[in-house]
């Protein structure tokens, strides 16, 4: 009898252990690469002869420059409501994974080009992606790092020209209709991030994060007519790095379209 | 009958108690405070001049420190430590309450524990930081001399937040004469202690002061603090005594606060290291209380008095730069630093009372108990952002001033049929009041007034603006609440047979709510537990001069609304309900020359509606506490030299974390060395012998403390360094007594 209860209490004392020492508090703390490419559906000589589209505006676009200063890239796990209120630059809380070292890749290189460092977060759904245009911290007032620079040649009708830009997010896109109610509900940390990017995807433990950029939204609604040349001698354009006139505007609004931007993930 | 009426008839058979039968002179003196059930079962039971309650069970541990003083122990937390199933962390500094798991629970600063010194609760209602926040720091080691752990809300005498169970430490000095003591060792630490027992008073007549001085380990942890208790026992008449104690408290700390695993692994940063200097705190707490317990016939009757006045200031930032984010209604801004600065200046006036009386029945002793325990908190709370540049506060986040109330009442009945056989239990109702003034209750403005913009400002006085334009308010808030909880708790012991008693318990018991979350008219502003065990323990004198003790108990406990660490709030939060379940099993042997405790708890806690594991809490807890003493054969004059050794040992299992996520194990031996001769000791104390490198706290969260180019939003690996080796000399000396 002595014998049975001390095996029946071992049993239990061995149960308890096992049973208190597995489970889990739900989810995993992911690590992957991340990388940075083109829309995949570049044709392959298109870094050397550029990519050729029509935009909005109708004209037929050659681009034989397009490079994007990526900030950092993060996931998250809810999308915000339509019609809220301003949103802010940030939610702690919700995001599932992040790519914090940024990188100038190439848009018109369907390659997968890496990230200096690799992404971490965790194993739960993502539903929105975010791309941060910035050079330094996301709410510094001034940055002069070149976030987009493009080259290229148009053709409309019989009107042809070069064209070439540069765009900075700093004191530039600052802005100046200020409500003195809200004077902080344009931050320029909201400026430098595309956000809403439509994902759904789940960050596993060895994959990868594979951002690709599509520079023929940064075009979608720019009329380069609008842009005065460079001399009177020239058939150089330049987009000027303003808000202003409406081509500039257009361009900056198409760089942080979120159309312009597509997450894939590559299991390991 | 509803709950008023029996709390009303349950005060004025307690205030009958309580009043109408004072002390008479004539009666015989006080019998021996050693409790004569716990004698029947066999337990260990430290003579202390009062009686002790009477057992609930395997998991009422009445801890007699004794020879396992010689253990290290770096304050008088530590002493928990003898019970088992704890943890004890700390993340805020030398001065910041110890961080407690207890069974599974993770009891924070004290929040599910009911800690007691004295009789006089330290748990202190109110506090920002925690609701229940126990900083033990003030209590003098030395002058502890039993531990009473009830692991479960098994006892009607326990009250708020007797969650998880409760920790009752009795005041006492053995030594008897002037005792002083300097210790000096590693990280520049220095203690002064004296201690005085008048030789021919009590041993619960006592004075003590001690002041250390340390600059810790790795960077930004050093501490200071003063401390003196002291305590006067008389005589009452013939069969009472009296206690009228005091009690001074002051300290300054310093915190590291946490460090990001990535960033120590790609050496940004040092194991030991901080990320914020401006860490650490201030504390402070001063108290009187008198006490009396006298017989009156077969009525035992106690009354406690205390006033306690508590300030306390803790700076900690967990997250970096994140939680700064730009609001509409403010000036642009980059992101400030997180650092809290929170504040708690509180005064608690507060009385307890019992009268049991005893019979004989059934050829056996019958018991009835009535008490009554009542409390009045004034807690002022705030909570501010500081900035990281400049150091001044940006952001006001919390600004209470609170007026609570607790009075409980209880009724405990032992009635024992049989010789083998005792029912003990009853019933508490406690009655929680809350009388709140936030003093920031608007803090943002959907559409605030273009004319009169808020701009920076934290506490509001502007509601939206509408067409009939800004609507003004003040920015202060009133909200109050009561509620009566009842609780009924009872335990049946079997035996002892041969040794052996079996005991079964079940109980309920409650944690009242944080001020901060209180609404107007809370229906329950409290989360209740309730708790179930079975177990077997065993005591019993071996051969002449050896008693052992043990116990096996099968546990399991459930609490509607548990507490879970937030980092952005700097503290515990309100989650979902839990589920405990789990086994702990304790030895303790003691003889002439030697004193060994060990025990092992293993514990599952999940939530109820995702059967998920609560972070932090361990499941495995193993601690062995082993002190060996005994004359040396060496002389010097005409007195031989005593020896002892001693060490405690401390095994955590790998901790759940967020995120699926497993902490890494902890593993630490602490020893001691002592040589004593006449009146004189030295001690050399080595702790965290073998110098392991370990995180004493590890936690999940997001944080950006700017290693990275651009900040780091998803969770990661934080943690607080546990102390290295640390070697002491203590050199002890005492004159006049024994």
């Amino acid at each position: 009898m002595a014998t049975l209860r001390a095996r029946v209490m071992t049993c239990l004392v061995l149960a308890a252990g096992v049973a208190a020492c597995t489970g889990t508090t739900g989810s995993e703390i992911v690590a992957f690469d991340a990388f940075a490419a083109g829309p995949a559906d570049l044709p392959p000589d298109a870094a050397a002869r550029g990519l050729t589209f029509t935009n909005g505006k109708h004209w037929t676009i050659t681009l034989t420059r397009a490079r994007l200063h990526i900030g950092a890239l993060y996931l998250n796990r809810s999308v915000p409501i339509s019609g809220g209120q301003a949103r802010d630059c940030f939610l702690p809380g919700v995001y599932v994974a992040q790519v914090t070292t940024g990188m100038d890749m190439d848009a018109l290189s369907s390659a997968l080009q890496p990230f200096p460092a690799p992404g971490s977060g965790t194993a739960d759904q993502a539903a929105m992606g975010e791309v941060w245009l910035t050079g330094g911290r996301i709410d510094q007032q001034e940055d002069r790092t070149t976030i987009a620079d493009v080259a290229g040649t148009a053709t409309r009708g019989g009107q042809s020209m070069r064209f070439e830009g540069t765009m900075t997010i700093g004191l530039n896109r600052r802005n100046r209709d200020v409500d003195p109610a809200r004077p902080g509900a344009r931050p320029l940390c909201s400026e430098r991030i595309v956000t809403q990017i439509p994902t759904a995807l789940t960050p596993t433990d060895g994959g990868a994060l594979v951002v690709r950029v599509d520079p023929r939204a940064w075009f979608a609604n720019v009329d380069l007519g609008e842009l005065d040349a460079v001399s009177a001698d020239s058939d150089l354009r330049r987009i000027p790095d303003e808000a202003e006139p409406a081509p500039a505007g257009n361009f900056y609004g198409g760089v942080r379209a979120a159309a312009g931007y597509r997450f894939e993930w590559l299991a390991r | 009958m509803s709950i008023l009426p029996r709390l009303v008839f349950f005060a004025s058979v307690a205030a009958t108690f309580a009043v109408a039968l004072p002390a008479n002179a004539d009666d015989p003196p006080p019998a021996p405070s050693a409790d004569a059930d716990a004698e029947a079962e066999g337990a260990t039971v430290t003579v202390r001049g009062r009686a002790p309650a009477p057992s609930r069970g395997a998991s009422d541990f009445n801890l007699r420190v004794g020879e396992l003083s010689r253990v290290p122990r770096q304050n008088a937390a530590d002493l928990l430590k003898l019970a088992p199933g704890i943890l004890l962390t700390n993340k805020g500094g030398d001065g910041h309450a110890e961080q407690v798991f207890l069974r599974g629970f993770d009891a924070r600063e004290g929040q599910d524990i009911e800690f007691s010194a004295g009789g006089v609760p330290i748990n202190e209602a109110g506090n920002l930081h925690g609701n229940g926040y126990a900083d033990l720091h003030f209590i003098i080691p030395e002058l502890v001399e039993g531990l009473r752990v009830v692991e479960g809300p098994f006892d009607p005498r326990q009250g708020n937040f007797a969650v998880a169970g409760s920790a009752a430490y009795d005041l006492g000095l053995a030594r008897r004469g002037l005792t002083a003591k300097y210790t000096q060792g590693s990280f520049a630490t220095r203690r002064m202690l004296v201690l005085w027992g008048p030789a021919r008073e009590s041993t619960h007549t006592f004075a003590g002061a001690e002041l250390f001085d340390t600059d810790g380990f790795g960077q930004n942890r050093g501490a200071k603090r003063g401390s003196a208790m002291g305590q006067y026992e008389g005589r009452l008449g013939a069969r009472g005594s009296y206690r009228l104690g005091t009690q001074a408290y002051t300290s300054q700390f310093r915190s590291a606060g946490v460090v990001r695993a990535d960033d120590v692994a790609s050496e940004r940063i040092g194991f030991y290291d901080t990320y914020d200097r401006r860490q650490g705190g201030d504390s402070s707490r001063y108290s009187v209380w008198g006490d009396i317990e006298t017989r009156a016939g077969d009525t035992l009757l106690k009354q406690q008095v205390f006033f306690i006045v508590r300030d306390m200031r803790l700076r900690e930032n967990f997250t970096g730069f994140l939680l700064d984010v730009q609001k509409a209604q403010q000036n642009p801004h980059v992101q400030r630093g997180d650092l809290l600065d929170l504040h708690v200046d509180s005064q608690t006036l507060g009385a307890r009372g019992s009268a049991r009386w005893r019979t004989k029945a059934l050829d056996q002793t019958q018991e009835l108990e009535l008490g009554y325990f009542a409390r009045a908190d004034r807690t002022a709370s705030s909570q501010h952002r500081v900035e990281s540049s400049t150091s001044v506060p940006y952001l006001t986040e919390t600004d209470l001033d609170s007026r609570l109330g607790n009075i409980g009442l209880f009724g405990d009945a032992g009635l024992r049929p049989f010789g083998w056989l005792t029912f003990r239990g009853g019933a508490r109702g406690d009655i929680f009041t809350y009388d709140v003034l936030d003093r920031c209750a608007q803090q943002s403005v959907r559409q605030p007034s273009a004319s009169n913009p808020p701009g920076d400002a934290s506490c509001l006085s502007q509601q939206d603006a509408s067409d009939a334009g800004v609507r003004y308010r003040e920015p202060h808030e009133r909200r109050g609440t009561a509620s009566i909880v009842v609780m009924p708790r009872g335990s049946v012991l079997v035996g002892p047979f041969t040794g052996f008693t079996a005991s079964v318990s079940l109980g309920k018991g409650v944690r009242s709510i944080d001020p901060v979350y209180i609404n107007q008219d809370l229906a329950t502003p409290f989360a209740s537990v309730e708790a179930g065990e079975i177990g077997m323990s065993y005591a019993r004198g071996v051969g002449r001069d050896v008693e052992l003790m043990a116990r096996s108990i099968f546990f399991q406990t459930h609490v509607d609304r548990d507490l879970i660490f937030s980092e952005t709030a700097g503290r515990a939060t309100l989650a979902n309900g839990t589920t405990r379940t789990g086994w702990v099993g304790a030895v303790r042997a003691t003889g002439t020359w030697f004193d060994q405790a060990a025990n092992v708890t293993f514990v599952r806690s999940t939530f109820d509606d995702t059967k998920l594991l609560v972070p932090y809490v361990p499941d495995v807890v193993v601690r062995s506490d082993s002190a060996i003493h005994h004359e040396l054969p060496v002389r010097i004059g005409q007195d031989k030299l005593t020896g002892a050794l001693a060490a405690g040992v401390t095994y955590v299992g790998r901790r759940a974390l967020p995120f699926g996520q497993r902490s890494d194990s902890i593993f630490t031996v602490d020893t001691s060395a002592s040589l004593a001769w006449r009146s004189f000791e030295v001690a050399l104390v080595a702790t965290n012998l073998l110098d392991w490198r370990y995180r004493l706290s590890e936690f999940n969260f997001a944080s950006d403390f700017r290693s990275a180019p651009q900040p780091t939003l998803v969770p990661g690996r934080h943690f607080t360094a546990g102390a290295p080796r640390g070697v002491f000399l203590t050199l002890t000396a005492t004159l006049g007594g024994t």
